[in-house]
């Protein structure tokens, strides 16, 4: 893998529930992250994958610093940016931007675009001198596919994929090494998704980002990704690279989730077969023992409920080689084709 | 023919102008069938929905032309008293967003129960155990006790199972899902459609689903429509579409998506942005974006062409699309 510029160990964010107005005390806690690692590499990008109240987009709050997490590290080129702050946490965090999901909410409307895409400029004046800066926020709609012109104009004047292209263009403004998208095209039409996902795509060449991309979305993230996580509840659950997660998942929730995907192609219809989960995701403030899965899963057993599986090459595959073999949480690990092979060349265009 | 739609045109009032939400649209549907209405927001499939439903609002909406004929009767004639008989009963609606369809201040059970007291009559007490009956048919765990919860109390995937008990309550023979697996999570997703597929193959009812997502369209549908800017710019059975669209549109939203199944290289992105209703170009409506626009798709609208006896393409070029 390339040098790493991320390194996350033992991440853990709990939010305390609490009882009583005068009388505060605590009855539990939300476990949204409970002991997450992962490792990103230069120009690499790592994809993050799970349903809704996994804990992806905490995840992704913690990597920028928006979120202090309860116990873990979060190191950029070897520093614990969890224990910065001050002037060493404000340097670090330009390297380090964020694009948002919704990009309806995440523009200021009083503010034109110039001042938006601008305003990173504003923290951190080092960045860029003053009478630069209405260039350089020309020269940065420029680079993400918007005329220089609009400058002037405010965010409700744009459509859904623009304002995300303008969220993009704020994030580039400081020359970050790490972009963190949490689920950055999912608000936008299937028509105007592609465009945006090219743009990431040649950003990434044109300026050697490495990014955390957040998605629901399983097949675009296999798309963008050299790696993939899969997030269950508050952990990664199955890691690699894109060809061993969807080609070669051995994590039964992995498998699930793969199965439940809609392929768009009538013809797999009746090839495939779906794993349909029963039950909902457990809720995070109580997490079941042993395996968290166990509750859904199709194959649990008593050892399940007893043992917490790490994520590590599962021990039946210790001797063996091939696109199997990777991180994979689960005790009964086993390699299940889910996604029906194709034969191509029918396929529109 | 169940659903018969012709020529159907609505429009709005809005800040700007008149916008054509709906400009001419024809469709059918069979009993058992399933019709997958597939657009991008502000395409007017929801428009449609709503007014073959008959819960448009108007004003600021205004029917302005066609015939919607359910069983051979056209509903825009009737009265709105005969049409509240026909809605609930024979044809009923699934919504997208069940937190928000859902009265959150009645307990799940009293608004199942009240299908069966409105439409049919029925006491109280066994229209609970009618609703009850119906939870378990949509699988919901401990109905008997769960039928006193309100809303809020379920899960998504829960509460959209009520909402299809409820669509379902008095066997209707035409359903309108809008969206109805969107706002869910894939596993759960899996989950409802199946359970939808599985209600439907029993009551032998038309549904019709109403969709941006491709790949639910591949799952359960037989016939397609593709919307664009308010018309049906192509409609075939669903492997014909899939193996050759014969619409440019059609053809750059297959190529847009990227494949679970094939790493791509760059995406296929249409270029451009879908048009306001209030602007909607002339000619072909998709021209500005299209890759094989030629000088008559500026001037003249295309007609839903024939490709054959079960498809149509409003396309002028609509055999060269077809050929690739």
């Amino acid at each position: 893998m390339a040098e790493p510029v991320l390194e996350v160990e033992g991440l853990v964010k709990h939010y305390p529930l609490t009882r009583g107005v005068l009388f505060r005390r605590q009855i539990g806690s939300v476990k949204a992250v409970d002991g997450v690692d992962f490792t990103l590499g230069r120009g690499e990008t790592l994809g993050i994958v799970g349903e809704s109240g996994c804990g992806k987009s905490t995840v992704a709050k913690l990597l920028c610093h928006l979120e202090r997490p309860t116990a873990g590290a979060i190191r950029y080129r070897g520093e614990d940016i969890t224990k910065l702050s001050g002037k060493a946490l404000k340097a670090v965090r330009r390297n380090i931007q964020m694009v948002f999901q919704d990009p309806y909410t995440s523009l200021n409307p009083r503010m034109t675009v110039g001042d938006i895409v601008g305003e990173p400029y504003e923290i951190h004046p080092e960045a860029a001198p003053k009478g630069d800066r209405r260039r350089r926020v020309q020269e940065l709609l420029d680079v993400v596919g918007l005329d220089p012109e609009y400058v002037n104009r405010y965010p409700h004047q744009f459509s859904g994929g623009q304002r995300q292209r303008i969220g993009i263009a704020r994030g580039l403004a400081l020359h970050p090494e790490i972009i963190v998208a949490d689920e950055p095209v999912s608000a936008l039409d299937v028509s105007v998704q592609a465009q945006v996902i090219n743009l990431m795509d040649r950003l990434q060449a044109e300026f050697e980002l490495s990014y955390v991309f957040i998605a629901h979305d399983l097949s675009i993230v296999r798309h963008i990704s050299d790696r993939v996580a899969v997030m269950y509840l508050g952990r990664i659950v199955e890691t690699g690279t894109d060809t061993e997660i969807y080609d070669h998942p051995t994590h039964p929730y992995t498998q699930a989730l793969l199965s439940a995907v809609p392929v768009p192609d009538p013809d797999a219809r009746d090839r495939r077969e779906r794993i349909i989960l029963s039950g909902d995701v457990p809720s995070p403030a109580d997490i079941p023992s042993g395996c968290r899965f166990r509750t859904r899963c199709f194959k649990a057993r008593e050892r399940c409920a007893l043992e917490v599986p790490a994520l590590a090459v599962p021990a039946e595959f210790r001797y063996a080689t091939g696109p199997a073999v990777h991180d994979s949480a689960c005790h009964f690990a086993e390699e299940l084709r889910v996604v029906p092979a194709e034969e191509h060349g029918n396929g529109p265009g | 023919m169940l659903l018969e739609v012709r020529d159907l045109r609505v429009e709005f009032r809005a800040r700007d102008g008149v916008a054509h939400a709906v400009n001419g649209v024809t469709c059918q549907v069979d009993a058992g069938e399933t019709l997958a209405v597939l657009g991008e927001s502000g395409s007017g499939k929801s428009v449609t929905a709503q007014t073959v439903m008959g819960i448009l609002d108007t004003p600021p909406g205004r029917i302005t032309g066609g015939e919607i004929l359910f069983r051979g009767q056209d509903l825009l004639k009737l009265k709105e008293d005969e049409r509240r008989r026909i809605r609930g009963a024979e044809m009923a609606m699934i919504f997208q967003d069940a937190l928000s369809a859902l009265n959150p201040v009645l307990t799940v059970g009293d608004q199942l129960g009240e299908m069966f007291v409105v439409h049919l009559g029925t006491s109280r007490k066994d229209a609970r155990a009618r609703a009850v009956e119906l939870m378990d048919r949509v699988r919901i765990p401990a109905a008997a006790q769960r039928v006193r919860d309100y809303p809020h109390q379920f899960s998504g995937g829960m509460r959209q199972r009520i909402m299809i008990a409820m669509a379902l309550a008095l066997e209707p023979a035409l359903v309108i899902a809008d969206e109805p697996t969107t706002a869910l999570d894939v596993t759960v997703q899996a989950q409802v459609m199946d359970l939808l597929a599985e209600l439907q193959r029993e009551y032998r009812m038309g549904l019709v689903l109403i969709t941006h997502d491709l790949g639910v369209v591949a799952d359960v549908a037989d016939r397609i429509a593709v919307m664009y800017a308010g018309r049906i710019v192509e409609s075939a059975p669903v492997h014909d579409l899939y193996k050759a669209p014969a619409h440019p549109y059609t053809r750059g939203l297959l190529d847009s998506i990227p494949r679970l199944d094939l790493k791509g290289r760059e995406l296929y992105a249409i270029k451009g942005l879908p048009p306001s209703l209030t602007r909607i170009p002339p000619g072909c409506a998709f021209h500005p974006r299209c890759p094989m626009a030629r000088d008559v798709c500026r001037t003249d609208p295309p007609p839903l062409y024939e490709v054959d006896e079960q498809r149509g393409s409003a396309c002028h070029f609509w055999r060269e699309c077809l050929d690739g």
